[in-house]
């Protein structure tokens, strides 16, 4: 289940996903509203008890999820982003997993965008997604497995 | 519920974004996935296809739906809207989706402006100078 640290990639193999499974995968976005923590909103209440409200120093915060899941197969990819400058960009990259969804033909940016992407890469995840589907072929998924595993440490390093 | 027009839908999920504005907690779930119930059934599979779903032979819609992620303990307060968005309508919808969720999602960190005004300033400052020096 990992989160990924660009959009851009969690896009990419969004899109990988959805080619590979287009009738099961479904897209959640989740906006939460998280209460201050209470921690912090009880410094600012005794660093500045005659300012204006806490409320006002440590307004709410909000995150935007974004969840590919695949239940078929089981594999969860996530993106997670405080940023409110995002948000138009990562709803029109919905738009655009949402034409994939529709089987419609990539568009001439995606095209772009998957032209260059090694095809290394495209590889891995395909094991990556077959390793997490668990079910899927014992010697086949394993080795897939072994090597996403191997790639992320690699990242790590 | 049944599903709303796409006109509805937005209107009721701006609706939902601003019961959210003001409050401290809370969320806001969107999902979407194709459409495969109560349609056409897809071809065979065959030995040259061996997943139809793959490359329907027609474009599929896709369903979109919003809930206030409301629980078992208020069920009384939950809120679901959904809506079927057809293939060719899809670049529209998501423009204007992508708009109402910018403007709903209140709480998110804005973009950071002071430095970049900071730089603004320096740059007009020196481009107004430049322009002084060349003018006179």
């Amino acid at each position: 289940m990992p989160y990924y640290e660009t959009s851009q990639e969690w896009l990419r193999q969004s899109t990988l996903l959805l080619e590979a499974r287009p009738t099961t995968t479904r897209i959640t976005t989740k906006y939460h509203i998280s209460k201050p923590t209470s921690r912090s909103s009880r410094k600012s209440k005794a660093a500045a008890p005659d300012t204006t409200t806490p409320s006002a120093q440590h307004p709410p915060r909000g995150t935007l999820t974004l969840k590919t899941y695949d239940p078929h197969s089981g594999v969860v990819l996530k993106y997670k982003t405080t940023k409110a400058a995002e948000v138009s960009r990562l709803i029109l990259s919905l738009g655009r997993l949402g034409r994939r969804m529709a089987g419609l033909p990539k568009e001439s940016e995606a095209d772009e965008a998957m032209a260059d992407a090694p095809p290394a890469s495209t590889t891995t995840a395909e094991g990556k997604t077959q390793a997490q589907g668990g079910s899927g072929g014992g010697a086949g998924g394993s080795g897939g497995g072994g090597g996403g595993k191997g790639k992320k440490k690699k990242g790590k390093k | 519920m049944g599903r709303l027009s796409n006109d509805e839908f937005f209107s009721k999920l701006i609706e939902l974004f601003d019961q959210r504005k003001g409050k401290d907690h809370g969320s806001i779930v969107l999902t979407q996935k194709r459409l495969t119930y109560d349609q056409p059934p897809l071809p065979e599979s065959t030995s040259e296809t061996i997943f139809p779903d793959l490359h329907p032979p027609r474009p599929m819609p896709v369903l979109v739906r919003a809930t206030n992620a409301k629980g078992k303990e208020s069920r009384a307060e939950k809120i679901k809207l959904s809506t079927v968005v057809d293939a060719e309508a899809l670049p529209a919808f998501f423009e204007r989706y992508a708009e109402v969720c910018k403007l709903g999602m209140v709480t998110l960190k804005p973009r950071d402006r002071s430095k970049r005004k900071g730089k603004a300033k320096k740059k007009k400052g020196g481009a107004a100078a430049t322009a002084a020096v060349g003018a006179s």
